[in-house]
């Protein structure tokens, strides 16, 4: 029965992208794309050779954090919608300990960067949680408003006190993640993000605070009644995804960006929330998934060079994979497909 | 100070927190239909792209912005059909697939503009709807320049307040409707259809979020470009929470978003030694202010965002 | 003349027969009485008849006629209406918006409120349904709403009514009113199916019994030719045998005090005014009473869940300050909740994982406090507990949603009982289970006791209350209108406590 569960966990996402490539390939073929011309340079452009692998590495770190954060939440029942914001707040803190604190030397001052990335990140998480569990405010919409907030806010440092130059950006930090594969841009934050997720997948299945949080998640009342402290718990979460997206952000400006300007951190959020939701909550699932849209972003662009398709035709696929992913969860958990597979199990069980 | 008490500064805020305020009003009162059938639906923010982009192409294309809109409607219905079906007949969740919408429908839109307008930087144009004033009532001093001198769809949109509140209070079939979000099993054995009511509250709810959309590429700036939207649809729902669900709560909320958006847009204008961005911040902040201070209790629909299934034992 | 016949029905769910092959007929103007165990298939017949499930086979006559009823819309054509043991009016209405909706009688689109209100006036008074039409359906007594749900198959022009465990919620003096109704139905040629497991009742009202079990039909049979016992046989399928629990008399610890306890105390029907009880170690307090007089509230205040807004609540000789339901289970409070499935557990998680839910932070179950849970340790405890308390499932990791009632509760048991609390508080332990598991629930409870655990019964099963109980209180709009002994209780008396002795006059008026 939990193989059973188990294999349709991962057969739904897996159909979902297969699914989203094929009807990826009629639409290409409708704009008068080749399909198979198209998806060669789009995984020659991921994998095609070491740096192009490198790239992917690199987009895959983020969408990990985002993707975690998202994941966290949800599974403590929260819909954590902010993580874009949670992530532009990590990197904002970063900037202003980075160009602040310039008596610090390299490595303590990387740290220190960092933390401070995380803590903004669970402060900007607190928000919507708090306003949630003391006054039940939606959570969603709290955390979007927080989202445009944290990007103006953004905005109005590298316009503002952080502008270097005549570009609206910050000057580059100095403290830099350390990149270790060849000539890569693949840095030291991908470890970061891997380790993470493995943190977080012992927690949450591994520990009793872990269950407790997957419990609150999935029923609050009953949760409620068998002693567990439920609105403390929400709050956890929250603010534990809000830190993960913020050490995301602060990750990506130390690792990949190194200065603040327009754009940084675009789409993170939501990308993160499918990127959870594809990956069936699942913090391993979620590297998994997030890797496959740093394969389907970093490839595109080679496509479109490639073949003159826009990279656009990636994103419907991306889009494509989410509407599918949630709709096969939703379907295979419709009560009469419960049964049929139930009995599938069962029957599977009898003959060994 | 005498800057704000200027009557033209009065007068043009008045006149842009009407118009910010429609688009908002739109596709709030189509929240407001979804919900009402128990349907809630995050996913306005992606409806509302999609139709921004069907409206805008259709008015570029034939030069009729009010066509526009109506493509825009017709857009919106077809993407939220996607959502209906998935969550009344695959019983998905309906806040997860909102948001799948959310990440979907924005990822379409772009796609098409790309496809039409290719990889250029350039923006394409369209034009504007015109204003088309009441006649008699647009003569009326002062009143009549400020409420009688819009585009037709900012008198469908207010309109529509009246008309939906006769609808949901006066009628029969309104009390069905609402009975569908309250208690779909009484509603069903009462002889109601609960999933063709279902299906009908995202029709609704599509058209009316395509129209909001299209209203921003139609009515108001005439490009369209990612991220048009800007949380509209996000601040639409919270005007459906903040307005109780009704009708005139639901103005009256638009109305007030609608007025910091105004405010913050006719600040910049006026006051460019602030950083726009901190002006900006405000229809959030206020979102948020709002929300914390008076948007709290459970008043919705009893059955709002849970699945319906006939057989259920 | 025969009204109705339905013919080798059948409904299958996945791969269980709810209903198999029943024939069931009813004639014009007769009461006839569904009588089964929970389970039995009865709801699953009459939502087949009403329209909302489908039958997999089987064929429905009305009047001689094959029908085929595929929508609620259909049944309200054909002249079926049904009263659903859980009422099904919207609560955010009124009383006059519950009636109307869905009518289809006038064409106008707007609601004409006086022509209608006076038809509705009419038919009310025809047939002595005493209702305000005006006032929502919160502010409204159960009898109350019932009425409404009569008058609302009526309107839509019913001639055969089903009245789902009618009784069920009533006091015994609105049941009388009930009885009068339905008598004045018949004298009108309208046909009532009457659902019900309460034998007195069914030999007062009936005048033919059908008897289901396991889904199928048993048998027949005209009232003046049968007896309470030869039905209860052949209800259950075998020789009743009534296990008699011994009562016991204690006097000594108290585990429990509340001492003029108040939650919400404005609300008759969900809330607490002034209540004052004691709890012996090693007792069953019973608590009887008709649902909706503040029960809930009164479990979920003794379970943490709920803050009293004045009184104290003394446990084990301590007052009580931090009501949350982790101070409660940490004295070793055990609760079985009245929603199994909404309060005790957790749907999509596994048997396993429900069975260890309040244990979590336990040495046995995890290392450190919050730590590391012990897999191994977990798996060895479920394999215990599912022979134990004789858990039938395909596999411990299944979900949990997927199993029986019966089996679901024992889930329950296993994990409140295994450790012998102090003090245990049982909400409806049996609602919706089997005779078997019945008996399981009650023999787990009095072994509890025996065992010196003090436990709180709160049941609206009158029956259930007088079979376990060693007192008995009766609760009555949030107070305790006086407690008895178990011991050859007197059963009139508390009859008429559970209907609020004041008020016995007062209400005997409303539903002339």
């Amino acid at each position: 029965m939990k193989s059973n569960n188990k294999f349709i966990k991962i057969a739904v996402p897996v159909l979902a992208v297969l699914l989203s490539f094929l009807v990826g390939a009629i639409l290409i073929a409708c704009i008068g794309g080749n399909p198979a011309q198209a998806y060669q340079y789009l995984f020659k452009g991921a994998f095609g050779n070491l740096s192009n692998f490198g790239e992917t590495v690199v987009k895959a770190t983020p969408l990990i954090f985002t993707g975690l954060a998202a994941t966290f939440a949800y599974k403590c029942g929260v819909f954590n919608l902010g993580a874009e914001g949670q992530f532009v707040m990590g990197a904002c803190a970063s900037i202003f300990v980075s160009t602040t604190f310039t008596g610090l030397n390299g490595v303590s001052l990387l740290i220190v960067s960092l933390l401070s990335g995380v803590i903004a990140g669970g402060a900007w998480g607190y928000i919507p949680g708090i306003l949630k569990i003391t006054r039940g405010l939606n959570e969603m919409i709290v955390s979007i408003m927080l989202n445009y907030i944290a990007i103006l806010f953004m905005g109005f440092l590298y316009t503002g006190p952080f502008r270097d130059g005549n570009l609206p950006q910050t000057a580059a930090v100095t403290a830099k993640l350390a990149r270790f594969v060849g000539n890569t841009r693949i840095h030291a934050g991908i470890i970061l993000a891997l380790v993470l997720a493995l943190v977080l997948y012992y927690f949450l299945f591994y520990t009793s605070k872990g269950f407790q949080l997957r419990a609150v998640g999935l029923n609050q009342t009953a949760s409620q009644f068998n002693g567990y402290p439920v609105k403390k718990l929400m709050l956890l979460s929250f603010i534990i995804s809000g830190a993960i997206a913020g050490l995301g952000g602060s990750v990506e400006l130390h690792g990949t960006q190194f200065r603040l300007m327009a754009g940084f951190g675009d789409g993170y959020g939501f990308d993160g929330v499918a990127i959870a939701l594809i990956g069936q909550l699942n913090p391993v699932g979620t590297v998994v998934v997030a890797y496959l849209f740093a394969v389907l972003r970093a490839g595109a662009t080679t496509m479109q060079v490639g073949t003159g398709l826009p990279t656009s035709v990636i994103d419907i696929i991306q889009a494509l994979v989410i509407i599918f992913a949630v709709a096969g969860s939703a379907f295979v958990n419709l009560p009469h497909i419960r049964q049929f597979l139930a009995n599938l199990s069962s029957k599977k069980a009898e003959e060994v | 100070m005498e800057v704000f008490l200027n009557w033209n500064f009065i007068q043009e805020l008045i006149l842009s927190t009407i118009r910010m305020a429609t688009p908002i009003l739109i596709v709030a009162l189509a929240e407001l239909y979804s919900e009402r059938a128990g349907m809630v639906n995050i996913g306005l923010d992606g409806i509302m792209a999609f139709g921004a982009l069907i409206g805008f192409l259709v008015s570029y294309s034939t030069g009729q912005p009010l066509l526009g809109v109506l493509a825009g409607a017709v857009g919106g219905i077809v993407i939220n059909s996607v959502y209906a079906f998935c969550t009344i007949h695959l019983g998905a969740e309906q806040i997860v697939y909102g948001m799948a919408i959310n990440i979907f429908a924005p990822a379409i839109a772009s796609f098409l503009y790309k496809i039409k307008f290719g990889i250029s930087s350039s923006l394409a144009q369209a034009t504007l709807m015109q204003e088309m004033p009441i006649p008699v009532l647009s003569s009326i001093p002062v009143i009549g320049k400020l409420l009688f001198s819009h585009t037709p769809i900012i008198y469908l949109a207010y309109l529509l307040v009246p008309l939906s509140y006769v609808f949901f209070s006066k009628t029969k079939a309104g009390l069905n409707y609402k009975a569908v979000g309250e208690f779909p099993k009484a509603a069903e054995t009462m002889g109601i259809p609960v999933v063709r009511t279902k299906y009908l509250a995202c029709m609704i709810c599509g058209a009316l979020a395509g129209i909001g959309g299209a209203y921003l590429t139609t009515c108001y700036i005439s490009t369209y470009s990612d991220g048009v939207v800007s949380g509209r649809g996000f601040i639409a729902l919270s005007a459906v929470i903040f307005g109780r669900w009704m009708p005139g709560g639901v103005l009256l909320a638009a109305l007030l978003f609608g007025f910091t958006d105004a405010l913050q847009i006719r600040l910049q204008v006026l006051n460019s030694s602030t950083p726009y961005q901190l002006l900006a911040m405000i229809p959030y902040l206020c979102t948020l202010f709002v929300l914390a201070f008076f948007g709290i209790k459970k008043a919705g629909p009893a059955a709002n965002g849970r699945p319906y299934f006939r057989e259920e034992r | 003349m025969e009204f109705l016949k339905m013919d080798g029905i059948t409904k299958k769910f996945g791969n269980a027969y709810a209903n198999k092959n029943i024939v069931l007929s009813v004639k014009e103007g007769e009461v006839h009485t569904l009588l089964g165990e929970n389970g039995a298939g009865k709801s699953t017949l009459m939502n087949i008849l009403i329209g909302l499930y489908q039958p997999t086979a089987g064929e429905i006559n009305l009047r001689g006629e094959k029908v085929k009823i595929d929508t609620p819309a259909k049944a309200v054509k054909f002249g079926i209406g049904m009263v659903h043991q859980h009422f099904m009016l919207v609560e955010a209405m009124t009383v006059f918006e519950n009636i109307i909706l869905g009518t289809t009688k006038e064409s106008s689109a707007f609601i004409k409120k006086e022509a209608m209100k006076k038809e509705i006036r009419e038919l009310a008074d025809k047939y002595g349904l005493n209702i305000e039409l005006d006032k929502p359906i919160t502010e409204i007594s159960v009898g109350a709403q019932q009425r409404v749900e009569i008058l609302k198959a009526l309107y839509r022009g019913a001639e055969l009514l089903i009245l789902d465990e009618p009784t069920a919620a009533l006091t015994d003096i609105e049941v009388i009113g009930l009885f009068q109704i339905i008598r004045k139905l018949t004298a009108e040629k309208k046909s009532v199916i009457f659902i019900s497991h309460k034998m007195r009742e069914v030999l007062e009202i009936s005048d033919r019994i059908t008897v289901l079990r396991a889904g199928e039909t048993i048998k027949t049979l005209d009232k003046e030719q049968t007896t309470a016992t030869e039905l209860a046989n052949l209800m259950i399928g075998r020789e009743l045998v009534t296990s008699e629990y011994s009562k016991v008399i204690q006097s000594g610890e108290n585990v429990l005090e509340l001492d003029q306890v108040s939650f919400n105390s404005s609300s008759k029907h969900n809330g607490i005014c002034n209540l004052s009880l004691n709890l012996y170690k090693g007792e069953v307090l019973g608590i009887a009473g008709v649902d909706g007089n503040g029960q809930s509230q009164l479990a979920q205040l003794v379970t943490g869940n709920l803050v009293p807004e004045h009184g104290t609540v003394v446990l084990k000789g301590d007052r009580v300050s931090n009501f949350v339901p982790k101070h409660f289970i940490d004295s070793n409070v055990s609760h079985i909740p009245e929603d199994r499935n909404k309060m005790g557990l957790i749907g999509n998680m596994t048997v396993k994982e429900n069975l260890i839910l309040k244990s979590t932070e336990k040495p046995t179950i995890s290392y450190g406090k919050g730590g590391f849970i012990r897999k191994r340790a977990i798996k060895l405890f479920a394999d215990q507990m599912k022979k134990k308390y004789d858990i039938r499932c395909a596999s411990l990791d299944q979900e949990i949603r997927n199993l029986s009632g019966g089996n679901q509760q024992k889930v329950i048991l296993a994990r409140e009982l295994e450790e012998v609390p102090e003090m245990l508080v049982a909400v409806h332990p049996t609602r919706g289970l089997d005779i078997g598991a019945t008996k399981y629930v009650h023999d787990k409870i009095i072994d509890a006791r025996d065992q010196g655990c003090g436990v709180l019964l709160i049941s609206a099963d009158f029956d259930e209350v007088l079979k376990l109980s060693d007192r008995i209180a009766v609760m009555f709009e949030g107070q305790i209108l006086g407690i008895y002994s178990g011991q050859n209780p007197p059963i009139h008396e508390i009859s008429l406590a559970m209907s609020g002795k004041e008020s016995e006059r007062s209400s005997s008026n409303e539903i002339k």
